[in-house]
């Protein structure tokens, strides 16, 4: 049944075509959405002239550092689980030693890695935390009035990528290759879809905050 | 034809139906009795405008992730057992998110309840915000709501008064000139029984301090004027009450979400400190 995947024209495919119109379509379109967000921005009387760099800074700082904020230390079961959740999402493809040989064969360059078994250990954390996540939306009560069926495909898409290349890794359930692809196509997936589904929150996220961090900072207040 | 799809549209209405005890009000109960699919559309459309909005509005919007981690926040969600349609995320998911689904296109039954969501069970004060990791704008979402619900006239029917009386006086409860003044007057005697030659300064130029009551203060609880003056000789601050229209701080069109006398209001108290050349504006709270 699958085959066709095993063909090498589709490996070469997502080896080469595929990223590049993923990354393309991912780094264009986030700053295509976000230059869009800042010019909406602009054209609104009370967003920027209430601006504050340090406010800013000071409240995305309270928030990008776990139990740094009242509702981190509230929820401290859903912080223990996001922060180790995002930075493996964010840093672990950047830093894994099987991505850095692929650049390394293409263009010759690499860069500091981390090891296989710290790395393997993140992917667990990563597609436990899906897990944990999955099961939150479907038990927590005030999650699960609020979950709409594109949460749960925002979900999988996070969860696809890392779940294929831990099979991949493991050579578990399909041939390495097959596996690869497959893995190789989730990915492609992940960044394509970062501009045009609400994953945009890893750009937003920046707006936002200083927004509000600058807003309650100018009322002597604070958002954390 | 159009009409046929609007009401197409209505009919498989499957809005989460919240069972909570009636509020008997004439502003809900009389208003919407002469709304229609129609009316509501063109307000929702009038005021989300969806497509071209701006920051504020957009941004919260592509930015949820729907996390309810905003829930503890809210005062409402604590104090009803923690029910999850009492969450800021929920309020917003039953009435703005449902209202752009539909693109507006709902029934009057619908609004009603949205009314009483945004009106009822939500006080706008934006807590919920400090809880969001994304900080994002929760309450101001739930003001375009109401802002929808004020241009329908689904409005608690006493604020609608109250703000009613501040377009047509810039009072809140229909206040002469007359009366503002001669309260003073009197309140000034009142004080006078235990500070000797107390005086309540109105109009005087060039003070440090002017004083904004609420329409609430001359009206019914006078004694907050006589305690205020009290307060102020006792503390021997240069402060004045100004004469004119613009010295009521209630400002109720800001709680309904009309912009209109919202902005009048604030202009009328600018306007009296720029022709007081008054330092400070202090506001009864």
């Amino acid at each position: 049944m699958l085959d066709f995947i095993r063909d090498p024209s589709l490996y070469n495919f997502v080896r080469g075509p595929l990223v590049w119109i993923a990354f393309l379509v991912f780094i264009g379109g986030s700053i295509y959405r976000i230059r869009e967000m800042v010019l909406l921005a602009k054209k609104e009387k009370v967003v920027v002239p209430y601006m504050s760099l340090r406010f800013s800074l000071r409240s995305i700082l309270h928030w990008i550092i776990p139990f740094a904020s009242v509702n981190w230390r509230i929820r401290w079961v859903v912080t223990t689980v996001t922060f180790p959740f995002h930075i493996g999402l964010v840093f672990l493809p950047i830093f894994l030693l099987a991505h850095n040989v692929l650049i390394y064969e293409s263009w010759g360059i690499s860069w500091w890695t981390v090891s296989e078994g710290f790395a393997d250990i993140m992917t667990i954390i990563v597609i436990a935390s899906c897990v944990f996540f999955f099961l939150r939306r479907l038990f927590a009560p005030e999650v699960r009035f609020v979950t709409f069926a594109d949460d749960y495909l925002i979900l999988a898409i996070a969860f696809l990528p890392f779940i294929t290349g831990f099979l991949a890794y493991h050579q578990w359930l399909l041939p390495h290759k097959t596996m690869v692809i497959l893995h190789m196509i989730f990915g492609s997936m992940m960044l394509i879809s970062i501009p045009f589904t609400r994953l945009i929150h890893m750009g937003y996220l920046f707006l936002t905050r200083a927004y509000m961090g600058s807003d309650q900072g100018y009322r002597h207040s604070r958002d954390w | 034809m159009a009409e046929a799809s609007v009401k197409e549209s209505v009919k498989t209405e499957d809005w989460v139906r919240l069972n909570r005890k009636p509020v008997a009000d004439p502003g809900f109960d009389e208003t919407v009795k002469n709304l229609t699919t129609e009316k509501i559309e063109k307000a929702v459309n009038a005021v989300l405008n969806v497509g071209k909005n701006a920051a504020r509005f957009m941004a919260p919007l592509e930015t949820c992730i729907h996390c309810a981690l905003c829930s503890k926040a809210c005062h409402w969600y604590l104090s009803h057992n923690e029910d999850p349609t009492y969450a800021p995320v929920a309020k917003v998911k039953m009435t703005l998110w449902e209202l752009i689904k539909r693109k507006g296109k709902v029934s009057p039954e619908f609004m009603k309840q949205v009314a009483r969501i945004v009106f009822c069970e939500c006080n706008l004060c934006r807590r919920c915000s400090m809880y969001c990791p994304f900080g994002l704008d929760i309450a101001y979402q739930l003001g375009m709501v109401r802002r929808i619900c004020f241009i329908l006239g689904l409005v608690p029917q006493n604020i609608l008064d109250q703000t009613h009386s501040l377009s047509a006086t810039l009072t809140q409860l229909w206040i002469t000139q007359g009366d503002w003044i001669d309260t003073m007057q009197w309140q000034e005697e009142e004080v006078r029984g235990d500070i000797k030659n107390v005086r309540i300064p109105i109009d005087k130029e060039g003070a440090d301090v002017m004083w904004c009551p609420l329409g609430t203060e001359p009206k019914v609880a006078t004694y907050h004027i006589a305690r205020t003056a009290t307060i102020m000789n006792v503390a021997g601050i240069d402060w004045t009450v100004a004469s004119q229209d613009g010295w009521d701080s209630a400002n109720m069109g800001m709680f309904i979400r009309d912009m209109e006398t919202m902005q009048r209001v604030v202009r009328g108290i600018y306007n009296n400190a720029m022709r007081l050349k008054i330092k400070r504006i202090v506001l009864t709270e």
